[in-house]
């Protein structure tokens, strides 16, 4: 089973990104700004690998892929509309 | 394990009362949708009529304030949730299997779940009447006024809990539907094919489970606040939140309420002018359009509040967007209607009466969505003018439905005289009704106290809406004495109908058709079931595409047991490997795990008041679990259709299609509590938030659990190789260590939590509780309902782990990889929470 390699590649960078998420807050030199946007890109980066990967979506017909895309273009739209109304 | 397979076998014939609590099939659970949304109308009607009474003069004083504010808000949420849509899905139930050609829906079991859920979640409202007083904030339930501080009585919470209920019922339907609709049409059905009546629902059920996620991630922050003390919609910016959340929905819905209909119209326009749908590619294509807009329009309804002028004017520019694809619409029908001729039977005519109200409904929408007007109109009369056109106008179009089917579903024809007369009295009804209120427009909305100089309009408006109510008496006459004594009809009493519902039996035959149906030819035919399983495998392997070692398990084959909740279907299914010919059609758990549901609701409803709530609770707890578990155990089998179109999820099997409609809509639930908890931050300043939150609740805690939990999760895929590999060891260790770290997470959470609870800092004194802040709330309640998703699944991998034992992930790893499509779900949310609510 060749993909065992592969499923436990991914572990081991899903474990040091989830590392580095709590470490960027710490460091000095990088502002809050700056720390919040690396660390909701990571978050975003460690879905879609779990989704395409331990989930299967890459080897499943794209529509799957659409139809999760488009719950979260509901949820996003949702959201920033409606922060930004209160800006 | 008892594999019984007599049930099927000796299902009970209609007149048995026990037929009605068992059955599964699509047209027995259309007809027990149908009539018992019938009754929710009658309810809601009763209670209008008593508004109207009240309105007859503004001196009266017939039922005083509070029982006024009760009438109003149930009659609003009776309606718009226990009426109007599962009257339409009475229709959808019965009629889509047949117009698609398929046997039954996909998930028979989980489509009984759904009505029976739907039943008792509105016997759950009626009993909140006699719990000190049903919930009276208005069927908007706008915040605060929806929280317990304002509304003591324990009915209050037991509507919201209710609602909770029918939410999970209108998912269920939403996943079945989706899944039956996208992977069991017959051969030769393209999607854009699609009958206009299956169409529309199809549009609606997509809107369904979006929306309908939105609202019930509304409606669990709103019952958490009533029952966990959570701050949500007391704090800043909560009252800004819930009409975001409701709206959110609430836009979607009305037309989630209006599409049905629509379809409904367009298939009696054609089938009574005997013309085909003027522009029918363009007709579908602003359906879709306004499925897709009506969820950037909401804020028209929050013009009055104080979200910012850009904001408003970009969501006025949105609403007349989205009254484009209407009109193409509507001239659609009238240029139908213009080239065809018409034949004025009865539900020709409701369909014409529902186009005239639309029309007048839509057009004074328009005043709506301006933002000046709106500032003028906004809380009076023509709202309740305007909605009232729209929302009864869309009834209109179910009650064509009704007439339209009436012969297919008994049999029998309806008295098409009394049909008139009900047509015409309940427009004249209607319309003495409700045009009124446009011109006494300046009344206010939900008061019963109005200008004195104004009582002549509600006058008038009392009496249509006495006309209304006896036009139905009319209506059950017809039915009630037709079911009897009408004249019988064959397979189809309408010359022009074209769908394939009219191509069978009236009522049909309990599995529908007499051979596979196939468009192949051009037209509806029916092949031979051996002929067609002789070159379908051939088909279903083509579209099986995925060969893939992990994830090939075969599109075609042997069918699991549809039944559970999503959740709970991917693991505790499966059982059922019986002979392939014949398909189970009753099963009692539906109904039992549903009255458990009822049962729990029920004592939550009242927890805080103690004793004897408490005991409700555990009994519908202990019931519901003996119910799923009775519902896994049993075998229930349900054949997969031999050949069918499944563009575009050729190759995804049903249960794992089901699957995935049920995340989709969870995403959105996760989405919305995640957002509340943006939009609250962003309400109470960023940063500031930090305040808000004690010096102890530190990052440790939650990057130990992502460790967890990321690690269970490469155990879950650890346990398929192992399946694979056809190690029976294998499974059942990497399914215990999933289950020991998931316990970790756990555990965890708990130690963490309750040194929250109990922290002594200078700035918290007694604690970081539940209800300490805006903050705690969001932190407790939203990885709270994250927790609950991980018990679920650790649930489930109880029940997995001794199945595994035996050996039977083996040969069929599906359950194992729907299991892990849940699981990695959970996972992934964790990875947006962590950061959220440890680091930022
Ligand atoms: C042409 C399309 C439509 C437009 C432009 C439109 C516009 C609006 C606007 C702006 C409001 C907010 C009024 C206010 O409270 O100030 C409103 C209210 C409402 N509309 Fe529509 N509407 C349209 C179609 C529909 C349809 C098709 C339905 C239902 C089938 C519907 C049902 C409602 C309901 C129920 C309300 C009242 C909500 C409440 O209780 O506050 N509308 N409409
Ligand atoms: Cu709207």
């Amino acid at each position: 089973m060749a993909r065992t390699k592969l499923y436990a590649g991914i572990y081991v960078v899903l474990f040091v990104l989830a590392t580095v998420q709590a470490l960027v807050e710490g460091v000095e030199s990088i502002d809050y700004w700056t720390a919040f946007g690396i660390i909701i890109v990571l978050s975003f980066a460690k879905a879609i690998v779990v989704a395409a990967y331990y989930q299967h979506l890459r080897w499943e017909p794209r529509s799957v892929s659409y139809l999760m895309v488009g719950g979260l273009f509901v949820a996003l739209a949702l959201t920033t509309a409606a922060a930004y109304s209160i800006l | 394990m008892s594999h019984e397979h007599d049930h099927g076998h000796d299902f009970p014939p209609m007149s048995s009362v026990k037929r009605w609590f068992v059955t599964t099939n699509h047209k027995d659970i259309g007809i027990l949708y149908t009539v018992t949304a019938l009754f929710f109308l009658l309810l809601g009607g009763a209670l209008a009529m008593l508004m109207r009474v009240q309105l007859w003069s503004p001196l009266w004083n017939v039922l005083g304030e509070g029982a006024y504010n009760q009438a109003v808000s149930a009659h609003g949420l009776l309606m718009v949730f226990w009426f109007i849509s599962p009257f339409a899905f009475g229709f959808a139930n019965y009629i889509i299997p047949l117009q698609i050609g398929a046997d039954d829906l996909a998930f028979p079991r989980l489509n009984a779940m759904s009505y029976w859920a739907y039943l008792f979640s509105g016997l759950l409202f009626i009993v909140s009447f006699f719990q000190g007083g049903s919930f009276s904030g208005g069927w908007t339930m706008y915040a605060p006024l929806n929280v317990p501080t304002f509304m003591p009585n324990v009915g209050g919470t037991t509507v919201v809990l209710a609602l909770i209920m029918f939410v999970a019922a209108v998912t269920m339907g939403s996943v079945n539907f989706l899944t039956t609709m996208y992977r069991m049409r017959a051969e030769g059905l393209r999607m854009r094919d699609l009958p206009m009546f299956s169409m529309s629902i199809l549009l609606t059920v997509w809107m369904m489970l979006f929306a309908f996620a939105a609202l019930l991630a509304a409606l669990i922050i709103l019952g958490a606040d009533h029952v966990f003390g959570t701050t949500y919609f007391t704090s800043d910016g909560g009252t800004l939140l819930w009409t975001h959340l409701f709206w959110f929905f609430g836009h979607p819905e009305v037309y989630i309420v209006f599409f049905p209909a629509l379809g409904i119209m367009a298939e009696c326009f054609q089938t009574f002018t005997g013309q085909r749908l003027v522009g029918r590619k363009w007709f579908v294509l602003a359906m879709v359009l306004v499925a897709l807009q009506s969820f950037v329009v909401w804020m028209h309804h929050m013009f009055l509040t104080g979200i910012n002028l850009e904001i408003k004017t970009l969501f006025m520019v949105t609403t007349i967007g989205i009254s484009l694809p209407f009109d193409l619409m509507v001239f659609s029908l009238i240029y139908t209607m213009i080239k065809g001729r018409i034949r004025f039977t009865t539900p020709f005519l409701f369909s014409l009466g529902a186009l005239i109200l639309f029309i007048v409904g839509g057009i004074t929408g328009v005043f709506l969505g301006a933002v000046v007007l709106d500032y003028e109109f906004r809380g009076t009369y023509w709202v309740v003018a305007h909605f009232h056109y729209v929302m009864v106008g869309g009834a209109t179009g179910l009650f064509a439905g009704i007439y339209y089917w009436f012969p297919k579903m008994t049999g029998r024809m309806y008295d098409e005289f009394l049909g008139k007369l009900h047509f015409a009295t309940y427009f004249v009804g209607f319309n003495l009704l409700y045009f009124p209120m446009f011109v006494a427009w300046e009344t206010p909305r939900r008061v019963f106290a109005y200008a004195p100089g104004l009582s002549s309009w509600h006058q008038v408006a009392t009496v249509g809406g006495f006309i209304l109510g006896l036009s139905f008496l009319v209506m059950f006459y017809n039915l009630f004495k037709s079911i009897a004594t009408g004249e019988e009809v064959g397979d189809n009493p309408w010359e022009y109908s074209t769908t394939a519902e009219w191509a069978v039996s009236s009522p049909p035959p309990l599995e529908n058709f007499p051979g596979v149906p196939s468009y192949e030819g051009g037209k509806l035919s029916f092949r031979d079931e051996h002929e067609a399983a002789a070159d379908g495998g051939a088909s279903t392997a083509a579209d099986g595409g995925t060969a893939d070692a992990s994830t090939a398990t075969g599109s075609g084959g042997v069918a699991t047991g549809g039944g559970a909740l999503a959740t709970a279907e991917s693991a505790l299914a499966s059982q059922a490997t019986a002979e392939p010919e014949h398909a189970d059609h009753a099963s009692y758990w539906p109904v039992v795990v549903c009255f458990a549901g009822f049962l729990a609701f029920l004592g939550i409803s009242g927890v805080r008041n103690g004793g004897f709530y408490y005991g409700l609770t555990a009994a519908g707890g202990v019931l519901a679990a003996v119910g799923f578990v009775g519902m896994a155990q049993e075998s229930f089998h349900v054949p997969e259709p031999t050949v069918a179109e499944q563009w575009p999820f050729g190759g995804v099997e049903n249960m794992k299609l089901g699957m995935w409609m049920f995340l989709g809509s969870d995403v959105v639930l996760f989405g919305g509590f995640i957002g509340s908890y943006l939009f609250l931050r962003v309400a109470n300043g960023w940063q500031h938030w930090h305040h808000l939150i004690p010096e102890d609740h530190v990052v440790l805690p939650g990057l130990l659990n992502t460790y967890l939990l990321l690690t269970s999760s490469f155990a879950v895929v650890l346990a398929l190789v192992a399946a694979h590999k056809r190690s029976r060891l294998g499974v059942v260790a990497s399914l215990g260590l999933t289950w020991v770290l998931g316990v970790g997470f756990l555990a965890n959470k708990a130690i963490e939590w309750l040194h929250l609870f109990h922290i002594h800092s200078e700035a918290f004194p007694n604690g970081w509780e539940v209800g300490t802040n805006v903050a705690s709330s969001t932190f407790y309640l939203t990885t709270g309902l994250h927790g609950a998703h991980v018990i679920v699944g650790l649930i489930m991998i109880l029940y997995m782990i001794p199945r595994a034992w035996k050996g039977a992930y083996l040969d069929d790893d599906s359950s194992l990889e729907y299991f892990g499509l849940y699981w990695h779900f959970v996972d992934i949310v964790w990875l947006f929470l962590f950061p959220l609510f440890y680091i930022l």
